[in-house]
């Protein structure tokens, strides 16, 4: 990658790290902190050359972080974003011939009957893009919803899905979104993770693939909390409380004297250097992330926005981590693949935004009072959609949709992306992308600009060829963009 | 796509009208075929077979002259000048009841007529036929089988004589030899051997998991430097011989059998998983089995079908059952579960990718759907006992607990007892679920899993009274029944696929076919996974995948080489591992060479030894090793691992948790016991770093070391900077390491003694040095 070498001091953002290196060496506190942090790791190796100092994209960025809203599993469009009177006209009819024939073979083959949505659709804000009853809270905010109708997938089943979604491929093993992120701009943050993944009880489908460095250096891995553990702690070993601060500061510098030591002795093994980054991480994400994940710290109010639930939590965490620094947060709905419908949609679909649309709402509202959603983009979508046909059909109450990757839904806002727009559309059955089909590459593209960055020139070299996020494909769809 | 279809069926149609019907000749050419044939085929049948429309049911395509000649699932669909033996005339007159196409209805006599006209004119193809593409290959099980007769890995086992080489001291073990022989073709040379301090602590990793003491550094330093060759065999025979070793490769075997302590689900009301609580008899097993080096064919004879090759519910190998019982199960329809237990025999053991056959034939690889249904009469015709089921689980001689454990447990028990039986009858108030069964599952349960007094038994799998009659289910859906498939092997690896027995589910000749000598890949898979735990990467680079779409071995004739003598030695682990270890591709340095580097960064053709990174048992264990606090206790229950009164015990004792796995062992890349797991992946993330700098595990063990007696009869702080380096690093400190520790020791002193006493915080220097050295990456990696 030659980012520095293009743009070597240019850094747009004022980051946490230039500021504190610029004004507050004076501070006794600080300073300390910075002469231990030089003392640790810093003598041969300057701290700007840690593989996780900031630097600057390739262009101006309009967003700095993004918080992305996972709904694994594949949520329905047409029950959410993506109204289709037709299909309730058509209600429990047939598909027509002439729409089979243009299914993908594994969907034709499981097709029911055309199933409409039983949820009540309204034009909300002065775009009057229309949402369903199922989101009154996200509905107030459509004005800033940039609602993309025509994802196209590529297999339909979550693996596959997750793992493009995240990493840019159906199925080889490739470093994802948050990852390449992080490799490019480095941390915000000298004190958190630039790139955590927050899920309640367990991990998604495809578990740590999700959010794996994979070929980048591990440093740029996701860092995945459980966000429902009962434990006291929400990150396991988080801190201890029977010795000073400063005492273990000097501990950490006696283990990275050894450990500096044993590098230098061995050449050419990265993993060394990335646990040396790894415990200086540790060491200062005590005293961050205690307060970042603390909630106690918010006003009564915001917690009320955000209501007392896991999800709730979850987004407020998001929020702190978000202010803090942290480059990428990825919030997954839960573990496993919650929004995963096959059967008793209707009750499930109802349980699934029931709990997840007042903290959605409620991060929206915050984001935009604290000035946050111009620089942030806010992802909403799964890995796929559903289809506009029934699936389990023996018994109508428990009916169900199934996997459907030819044109789905997500939204994204903030960030520099358009409010109040719906981009793309599905044929009035929602069986396929009508217009303007929008490739994960694509999306992948668009994003990485509003990152700042050309997603053709954020390459890496590894086992003899340049890697990118995109690979062969994306374009930057500027229609999206405000 | 469609639309174009269309406009050129209506173009076409309108030419039809401008020719003449019914001319017949001998031979037709591809214009009648464009004309008057196509025409049809698009308007009513290449909705399901053709590329255009993804879609090739039945395994025909007419969209191309060989998809007709090749035919589908049925047989060839057309015959050249043959109307009356061609498969797809029968269909469209409708003769077959069983094969009427298009299914919708009966085409028009007319093009009836066509067809029949253009089969006796030779059946001529496309004027641009598509011939074979990649679409008409997938699935395409004759080509898949066609093309696995050159795949490596279905070739049998070929025991070729190693080359030799110049390489100085590499010409003794084949292993060397092979490895030299990649080394020089791709212009590389091998590293020296490591010096005798890094050797020793290789190996005791490699072989135990767990660190030597110094004063073993030593000993075998000064055996070295007497005669090298002599001091590693004999160390390695010693450490092999122990019974650490057994307790180390056991943990490879159980990341396979995806085993756990508790089931994938939960009760929804205490949010408790669903317990196992004698899954531990099966790690037992497993542990034992190396220790005694089992032979590797009688190892999975045991596992698929104790009970059916002579072992009663009064045999230790009954345990060995706990292969399918302990994998994940309730949460699951039971064909989730089956699909399981092919997939743990097949994938893990063979290291073929048969589940994907559930629904369709493998995509891939050379699996029919058929096959997937063979095995799956197999396992369907096995039952599972309950996990809490006391009658029919056998008790297992050979645990003894001490009287007083007997006592306690019978005493908890029949409190619990008691509280089942006056709960007799009774729900729950608001989820209406049963009270006794609630109190099993919970308390009893948890009751025997950890309780070191309770009964120990198998967990066990056991025949049902009649074998299951076995359909494909189309597309994997058990509501759509299709053929009855007998049971038998796979057809690749047994083209006569011979039916099991009528009167047996089948699993003691599937068994057998599993650890035939003549199946290629059994040995194979099992000396990769072995080779992979010693050298740090393997020779085929996806473990449990050896088809079409898995790696191609770097060393092919090694690997092969490896296999051959496995089985030629009884199929002993122990051998295997010996001759890998004291090769001299084993013992090189791990050093990074740039020129070396340059050529081969991944180090594939292994010019030197790959550094190691300790698992999370092995970080565990070492640091319970180094403190002199380990209790190296064999067999029994599992334990918490962390924790209010964790267990000082090994790692693999530790209790597992399907449902919720361990945040800690979560952090350190603990594959997930969902499924069988082919390899560990490697992170660095600084939640890995938290557990060192903050566990109360690592801080009780960093303050247990300075207890110590050894270090306590120190008077000098050298001396304890010696003691300390010695015991956790197995040598001395360096000149500039020891000043930069006293250093710290004499700066935490100074500040102690101007801090009042009263405080909560520790200020005792040397745990936090010992911590230091735990936290280090010196400790965490094997060189």
């Amino acid at each position: 990658m030659s980012i520095n070498e293009e743009h070597p001091e240019s850094s747009p953002v004022v980051s946490r790290r230039a500021l504190l290196q610029s004004t507050t060496l004076g501070t006794l506190a600080l300073a300390g902190m910075f002469a231990e942090h030089r003392n640790a790791f810093g003598e041969e190796k300057g701290v700007g050359e840690s593989p996780l100092s900031e630097k600057a994209p390739h262009f101006q960025a309009k967003a700095k972080r993004i918080i992305h809203l996972f709904m694994n599993g594949g949520p329905s469009q047409m029950d959410t974003f993506d109204p289709k009177p037709k299909l309730n006209e058509l209600d429990g009819k047939p598909l027509p011939d002439s729409i089979l024939e243009q299914l993908q073979p594994t969907q034709r083959n499981r097709a029911g009957n055309i199933f409409g949505s039983p949820f009540k659709f309204s034009n909300h804000g002065q775009s009057g893009l229309p949402v369903s009853e199922l989101f009154p809270h996200v509905a107030k905010h459509v004005d800033d919803l940039c609602v993309i109708r025509s994802m196209q997938g590529e297999i339909a089943n979550h693996t596959p899905g997750l793992l493009l979604t995240n990493c840019g491929h159906s199925t080889l093993a490739r470093p994802s979104l948050g990852s390449w992120l992080l490799y490019g701009l480095g941390n915000e943050s000298d004190e958190l993770p630039g790139f955590v993944v927050l899920c309640p009880n367990g991990t998604p489908t495809a578990q740590s693939r999700n959010w794996t460095s994979d070929f980048l250096p591990g440093i740029y891995q996701g860092t995945h909390i459980d966000s429902e553990s009962s434990s006291k702690q929400l990150v396991a070993n988080l801190t201890r409380d029977d010795i000073r601060s400063g005492t273990q500061r000097a501990q950490v510098a006696l283990t990275q004297f050894l450990n500096r030591r044993h590098s230098q002795l061995r050449s050419g093994d990265e993993r060394l250097e990335s646990q040396i980054h790894s415990m200086e991480l540790a060491f200062r994400m005590q005293r961050a992330g205690t307060d970042a994940f603390d909630l106690s710290q918010e006003p009564a109010s915001i917690r009320e926005l955000y209501g007392d639930s896991i999800p709730g939590k979850n987004l407020l965490i998001a929020r702190r981590l978000a202010e803090r620094g942290v480059r990428y947060i990825q919030c997954y709905h839960g573990s496993g693949q919650p929004w995963d419908n096959h059967g008793s949609i209707v009750s499930n679909i109802r349980r699934l935004t029931k709990d997840s649309d007042q903290p959605i709402g409620a991060l929206l509202t915050d984001l935009k009072q604290r000035g946050m959603l111009d620089d942030t983009l806010v992802i909403w979508g799964g890995e796929m959609g559903r289809t506009p046909t029934i699936q389990q059909v023996k018994d109508i109450s428990k009916a169900g949709r199934d996997h459907h990757i030819d044109g789905y839904t997500v939204w994204l806002a903030g960030g520099g992306f358009r409010g109040g727009m719906a981009y793309g559309s599905t044929d009035e059955l929602a069986m396929t992308v009508a217009e303007k089909p929008v490739l994960l590459a694509d999306f992948h593209a668009t994003i990485l600009h509003q990152m700042g960055f050309d997603h053709k020139r954020l390459t890496y070299r590894y086992a003899g060829r340049d890697f990118r996020l995109t690979d062969v494909q994306g374009r930057v769809i500027h229609d999206l963009l405000a | 796509m469609r639309i174009a279809h269309l406009t050129t069926t209506a173009t076409l149609f309108l030419l039809l009208g401008m020719y003449a019907s019914g001319q017949e000749k001998k031979q037709l050419s591809s214009d009648f075929f464009e004309r008057r044939i196509r025409p049809i085929l698009v308007d009513k049948c290449y909705e399901c077979h053709s590329e255009a429309a993804g879609e090739r049911q039945g395994g025909l395509l007419l969209d191309r002259q060989s998809g007709w000649l090749e035919g589908g699932d049925s047989n060839r669909a057309v015959v050249p000048n043959e109307p009356e033996t061609s498969l797809l005339l029968k269909a469209v007159r409708y003769e077959d009841a069983e094969l009427k196409m298009p299914p919708e209805e009966k085409l028009p006599k007319e093009q009836i007529a066509y067809i029949e006209q253009w089969i006796r004119g030779g059946a001529p193809g496309p004027v641009v036929d598509l011939g074979d593409s990649e679409f008409s290959r997938l699935g395409d099980q004759p080509y898949l089988f066609e093309k696995s007769k050159s795949h490596w890995a279905f070739q049998p086992v070929v025991k070729s004589n190693p080359p030799s080489t110049d390489f100085k001291g590499w010409n003794k073990n084949p292993i060397d030899r092979f490895v030299a022989a990649s080394l020089k073709a791709n212009g590389l040379a091998p590293s020296p051997t490591a010096d005798p301090r890094t050797l020793a602590r290789r190996l005791f990793y490699d072989l135990t998991g767990m660190p030597p003491s110094m004063l073993q550094v030593d000993a075998f330093a000064k055996d070295f430097q007497i005669d090298p060759t002599m001091a590693i065999e004999k160390l390695v025979d010693a450490i092999v011989d122990s019974n650490e070793f057994g307790h180390h490769i056991a943990r490879m075997w159980l990341d396979v059998a995806r085993y756990a302590d508790t089931d994938s689900f939960y009760r929804p009301d205490t949010r408790t998983p669903h317990y196992f609580p004698f899954a531990f008899t099966y790690r037992d097993y497993v542990i034992e089995a190396f220790n005694n080096d089992k032979p590797y064919d009688q190892f999975l004879k045991e596992q698929i079908a104790a009970d059916l090759i002579g072992f009663d519910e009064t045999s230790p190998e009954i345990a060995a059952l706990g292969f399918f019982a302990v994998g994940p199960h309730a949460n699951q329809a039971k064909d989730e579960s089956l699909d399981d237990w092919i997939d743990v025999s097949m994938r893990g053991l063979m290291g073929i990718t048969v589940a994907c056959a559930r629904c369709h034939d493998h995509k891939y690889e050379p699996i029919p759907t058929a096959d997937y249904y063979a095995l799956r009469g197999v396992f369907a015709s096995v039952n599972r006992i309950d996990p809490l089921d006391e009658k029919r689980l056998p008790e297992l001689a050979g645990y003894s607990p001490s009287a007083d454990a007997i006592a306690d447990y019978e005493a908890k028990r029949q409190a619990i007892d008691k509280k089942i039986k006056d709960a007799s009858g009774k729900k729950a108030g608001g989820n209406n679920l049963s009270i006794p069964e609630k109190i099993k599952e919970t308390e009893l349960a948890e009751l025997l899993l950890f309780h070191p007094g309770a009964p120990s038994r198998a967990m066990i799998v056991t025949e049902k009274p009649k074998p299951a009659k076995a359909f494909v289910f189309v597309r994997g859906d058990a509501a759509v029944q299709g053929d009855l498939v007998t049971r038998k092997f796979l057809k690749i690896l047994d083209p006569t696929q011979a039916e099991f027995p009528e009167d047996t589910s089948g699993r003691k000749e599937l068994a057998e076919k599993i650890v035939d000598p003549d199946n290629p890949l059994t040995a194979r898979v099992m000396v990769n996974r072995v080779w992979g735990h010693l050298i740090g990467s393997y020779l085929v680079a996806t473990p449990s995948d050896f088809g079409l779409q898995g790696s191609a071995p770097t060393h092919p004739e090694l690997l092969d080489w490896l296999a051959a003598d496995f089985v030629e030695h009884g199929w002993s682990i122990k051998q295997l591992v010996r001759k890998i270890v004291l090769s001299r591709v084993y013992q090189q340095r791990s050093l990074h060479i740039d020129t070396m580097a340059a050529f081969d960064p991944q180090n594939l053709n292994l010019w030197k030894a790959n550094r190691k990174r300790l698992t999370i048992e092995e970080l565990r264990d070492s640091v319970l090793a180094v403190s002199n606090e380990i209790d190296l206790t064999p067999r029994g229950r599992s334990a918490e691992l962390w924790g209010e009164g964790y267990t000082h015990r090994r790692a693999i004792y530790g209790y597992i948790n399907r449902f919720n796995l361990d945040p800690t062992l979560r952090a350190f890349d603990f594959p997930s016991p969902m499924q069988t797991q082919p390899k560990r992946d490697e992170s660095i993330v600084a939640l890995q770093s938290l557990f060192t700098l903050n566990s109360p595990f690592v801080i009780d063990q960093a303050a247990a070391f300075v207890s110590l007696a050894e270090f306590r009869k120190c008077e000098t702080n050298s001396e304890r900077v010696n003691i300390v380096f010695s015991g956790i690093f197995q040598r001395e400190p360096h000149a500039n390491e020891l000043t930069r520790v006293l250093r710290f020791v004499e700066q935490q002193e100074e500040f102690a003694s101007k801090t009042p006493q009263t405080t909560r915080f520790r200020n005792a220097p040397w745990e936090l040095v010992v911590q230091s050295l735990l936290m280090s990456n010196e400790f965490q990696y094997v060189d």
